[in-house]
């Protein structure tokens, strides 16, 4: 029951992605045959570091999506505080509310089951522009971000480049 | 998890996850022994619960003598949402005129909150599903029918979403009233996200009145705590005759028959 309420439900998330593009992003199937499975495009914000470059990820819905958060996974390296080095994105809005463990997170932010794809991906794209540094999934990027911008900047330019040629 | 007193923070290890992954476990625990709405029960489990509490064993005596029996729900955070739908729609089927004004009430319910700036995408998932249930209960379908849809967690856990939607709707709308029963320096906005919407968070007051205004729907709780000789009563809203009955042990609701 609760099985084809999701699947219904991420059908008709992405056929409205199909027919109403949003700028950002672009999203499909990793396999036509399960809706479980997205991969999506993400672009780059402009002005940002990340800028030109084509970033692949992953998103796995758990059957009980939308009471549950997907999971997001970059495929494309990318060297960002909230991103860990197996590509794992760290994002607030992807965890359930629950009391915080560290403080850092802001409950408002967590998973509420009225998010969509499109909610996580803008929040992603925020996520890209703004790091959040105070709980980060990539130290060493963080580290970077904070004290030796050249550096780190250097990193992310070599995952832009890199994701062009993907 | 860490010994007394000291913590190996680890930090290759994702502790989120580990916390998640525990709650997960507590959740099938939970699950595995208690329907979302049992069937109706006699008080004598109450007074097994309370075998060796005296004060309790009295309140359980004086609930005895108003009420004739209670159906429990499970302890997850969304119990007053879950008593509540299930009562008044158990209440429902045996009155149309009732049912006529809720239908009207729940149709409408959608546009408010998508003219509140809730996603309509999203809010005519929920909606859906919700009036789904409702015309179930509209063309008097069996009892037991009712009750399995309670438990099943697919459409259980979509009616408590939606009446969740109905109370921050219902508080955003009336920002300025609520704002003052706020704690903390928290908006009403960021009071929603955080303690309404999200599934498994409990209700307070302020929700209950809010679930009653915006459904028109008045009810009784039963407070039973320490304090006192007997349960006390508590009309929402006050002055109201109730059309169901809630009983409140601290943390939890259940459901009362008369």
């Amino acid at each position: 029951m609760a099985q084809e309420r999701s699947a219904l439900l991420l059908h008709r998330q992405l056929g409205e992605l199909m027919k109403n593009p949003v700028e950002g992003f672009s999203a499909g199937l990793i396999d036509d045959d399960d809706i479980y499975k997205w991969e999506v495009l993400i672009i780059g914000p402009p002005d940002t570091l990340f800028e030109g470059g084509f970033f692949k990820a992953h998103l796995y819905f758990p059957k009980d999506y939308p009471l549950k958060p997907p999971k997001m996974k970059f495929i494309s390296d990318v060297w960002h505080p909230n991103i860990d080095k197996n590509g794992d994105v760290c994002i607030s809005i992807l965890h359930e509310p629950g009391d915080d463990k560290y403080g850092y997170e802001k409950a408002n932010e967590r998973w509420l089951p009225i998010h969509t794809v499109e909610t996580i991906l803008l929040s992603v794209i925020s996520m890209l522009a703004d790091p959040n540094d105070e709980s980060p999934a990539n130290v060493d990027a963080a580290k970077d971000w904070r004290e030796n911008p050249a550096e780190f900047k250097k990193k992310v330019a070599r995952c832009v480049r890199k994701s062009q040629e993907e | 998890m860490a010994e007394e007193g000291t913590l190996h923070y680890d930090p290759d290890k994702n502790y989120d996850e580990e916390t998640l992954a525990q709650q997960r476990i507590i959740e099938k625990q939970i699950a595995g022994t208690q329907d979302f709405v049992t069937e109706r029960l006699d008080f004598s489990v109450l007074e097994q619960e309370y075998a060796e509490d005296p004060v309790y064993i009295k309140k359980v005596r004086s609930l005895k003598s108003k009420y004739l029996c209670l159906r429990k729900t499970r302890g997850d955070g969304n119990c007053f949402y879950r008593a509540f739908g299930f009562a008044y729609f158990e209440k429902l089927l045996e009155d149309q005129e009732e049912f006529n004004r809720f239908r009207d009430v729940a149709s409408k319910s959608k546009d408010v909150l998508v003219s509140l700036g809730f996603p309509q995408f999203t809010i005519e998932d929920f909606h859906d599903t919700f009036m789904e249930v409702v015309d179930k209960v509209g063309s008097q379908c069996p009892l037991e029918e009712l009750h399995k849809i309670f438990n099943d967690q697919g459409y259980s856990d979509y009616l408590v979403v939606y009446l969740r939607l109905l109370v921050s709707g219902h508080l955003q709308k009336e920002a300025d009233f609520f704002s003052n029963f706020v704690e903390g320096d928290r908006t009403i906005k960021e009071f929603c996200n955080q303690e309404v919407e999200p599934m498994g968070k409990e209700s307070d007051h302020i929700h209950i009145i809010a679930l009653t205004a915006v459904t028109g729907v008045s009810v009784r709780v039963e407070y039973m705590d320490r304090g006192g000789e007997t349960t006390n009563a508590h009309d929402f809203p006050d002055g109201s005759t109730p059309k169901i009955a809630l009983l409140y042990r601290p943390g939890h609701y259940d459901i009362l028959y008369t």
